[in-house]
């Protein structure tokens, strides 16, 4: 499996924040990513950098293997929509697809009417004049007709609706089984692309929290739940990332490998597992670690702030 | 540079709003000073009017828009910059070239219909006029390119430093331009500076210095850009 994007140290400094900090990844092809975060947790400032369009203050970001910045063989391969986009004042749909059509080499006209008519987006139409959701669609449109080799999707429906929702995921699934890219889909709405996502990549405030594909860390994180004496014997082997009582019973959050013989001790104990949505994996794990502030690279977050001070 | 043809062509999607609203825009000007001249009759050496100027300023404009509307737009269709910019200095000396050579031909058409049959000098105004044709396309033509990059370096600086860099920029150039006149104080140039400035010729003043003032722009534009984020 070769890598699309290896990014070594990535750090972003505004001024006294921290965006990114020290940040390492990489990404194989023809897999779906997802980019998962708060707000804030420098998202966008990551995709930024690695379109070339942001710089980095430190680090090493390489995009099929060249960097990024002004590199026009590179960005030929690559496509970012962004949820902000804004477009040319007097600009129709019409003609941003007519300028995407232009400029992807990869670019499918008879995909992208396909999409427009399942979309219902009206050809004619001032682009300013469009609602959120349709200004939304039309960045899908782009991102998804364009094939471009490495697709970067940074919260593209903001103001979509659940049955556009669900059609930009059948159209990403299905045109993705049929023409394998590598694409990485920042979002908010995690339940709804838990099934889509094979990697997961977690930022929080600009480390990774998380860096593993989707079906290993559903087998690492459970909820067990019993008899209150039991999960305390069952969590002190593993990470306790929540817990909620209820009189004797407790239900707690744990990470950590929960092979066969695990499953038989907390059967032994009379304890249910549970397996945990992606998104309250997400949350636990972003909140637990806003609790304790940060435990993983405690002394790599010390060494920036010092600098800048 | 292999999209440096497509670039351009997204440059000139939707065309008529970009390149056909300044024509549309100087013949209803004509349309207007016509009529008034038609109206008022009879004007001692012939009416004049300096309303081809506005063309000028709607070429600055529509520079400035290009770099504050399609710059983002065509980044985020994973143009680079160099691209970009190129693409950008290419078109405009190209419709530079044909706007100047428009405003040529109608300039002889003037003439030739004896300022549309009513002394009206609109396109030709007296002191453009050159004796050699092509000087007389670049005075027209020039002028746009200028403006143009004007226009271009103004808006990718404002991209790039944002509104105190503005400030800092116009804080900056006073201060030069109040200790050159300071200097020129002190060495007692004054006249002598009058008298270079009124002996240089009309195609000087119109197209010698403004290509030199173009050519620095479009570097100092170019070097700007290059860590612009969109």
């Amino acid at each position: 499996m070769s890598t699309v994007v290896s990014a070594q140290g990535i750090t972003k400094r505004f001024r006294d924040v921290t965006a990114l900090d020290q940040i390492s990844f990489s990404l194989a092809e023809n897999k779906i990513h997802g980019l998962l975060g708060r707000n804030g947790a420098g998202k966008t400032t990551l995709m930024q950098i690695m379109t070339g369009q942001g710089f980095a203050t430190s680090g090493n970001m390489t995009i099929f293997g060249q960097s990024p910045y002004e590199n026009e063989t590179v960005m030929a391969r690559v496509c970012f929509i962004k949820e902000s986009q804004t477009y040319p004042q007097h600009f129709k749909v019409r003609h941003a697809l007519e300028s995407a059509r232009l400029l992807f080499p990869d670019w499918d006209e008879e995909f992208a009417q396909a999409l427009l008519a399942d979309f219902r987006l009206p050809l004619g139409r001032h682009i300013r004049k469009l609602s959120r959701g349709m200004h939304s669609m039309l960045g899908i449109i782009i991102g998804l007709a364009s094939r471009a080799p490495l697709t970067l999707f940074d919260e593209p429906y903001l103001g979509l609706d659940a049955v556009a929702r669900h059609l930009f995921y059948d159209h990403l699934l299905t045109d993705y089984a049929e023409h394998p890219r590598t694409v990485v889909l920042s979002t908010h709405l995690i339940d709804e692309v838990g099934e889509l996502i094979e990697h997961v990549l977690l930022l929080d405030q600009g480390r990774v929290l998380l860096d593993t594909t989707a079906e290993a860390l559903r087998g690492q994180v459970v909820t067990v739940a019993g008899p209150a004496t039991a999960v305390d014997e069952f969590a002190a082997n593993n990470e306790e990332l929540h817990r909620e009582r209820l009189g004797r019973y407790a239900r707690a959050t744990l990470r950590g490998t929960f092979g066969p013989s695990e499953r038989a001790q907390a059967k032994g104990l009379g304890l249910d597992i549970e397996a945990v949505s992606l998104q309250d994996i997400v949350i636990r794990l972003t909140t637990s670690q806003a609790k304790t502030g940060g435990t993983t690279s405690g002394s790599a977050a010390s060494t920036p702030k010092e600098t800048v001070r | 540079m292999s999209r440096l043809l497509p670039v351009i062509r997204v440059q000139l999607v939707g065309w008529p709003n970009t390149l056909g609203f300044p024509w549309l825009l100087l013949t209803l000007i004509f349309g207007v000073n016509y009529a008034i001249f038609l109206a008022i009759g009879d004007v001692d050496d012939g009416p004049k009017t300096g309303a081809i100027a506005s063309i000028y300023i709607v070429m600055f404009v529509a520079a400035i828009n290009s770099i504050t509307q399609l710059l983002p737009f065509t980044m985020a269709l994973s143009v680079i910059r160099r691209t970009f910019y190129l693409a950008a200095s290419l078109l405009l000396l190209a419709e530079s070239a044909v706007f100047g050579t428009a405003l040529y031909l109608f300039a002889l058409l003037e003439d030739a219909t004896g300022g549309w049959g009513l002394g009206l000098e609109f396109f030709g105004l007296g002191f453009l006029d050159q004796d050699n044709p092509l000087l007389q396309i670049l005075v027209y033509t020039v002028p746009f390119i200028a403006l143009g990059f004007l226009g271009i370096f103004i808006a990718v600086y404002y991209k790039r430093f944002g509104m105190t860099g503005m400030y800092l920029l116009v804080i900056c150039k006073l201060l030069v331009l109040a200790a050159l006149a300071l200097l020129a104080t002190w060495l007692d140039l004054w006249s002598g500076i009058g008298q270079w400035l009124g002996d240089q010729p009309t195609a000087a003043w119109l197209a010698g210095w403004p290509a030199l003032l173009a050519a620095l722009l479009a570097g100092a534009g170019y070097a700007t850009i290059r860590r612009v984020t969109p």
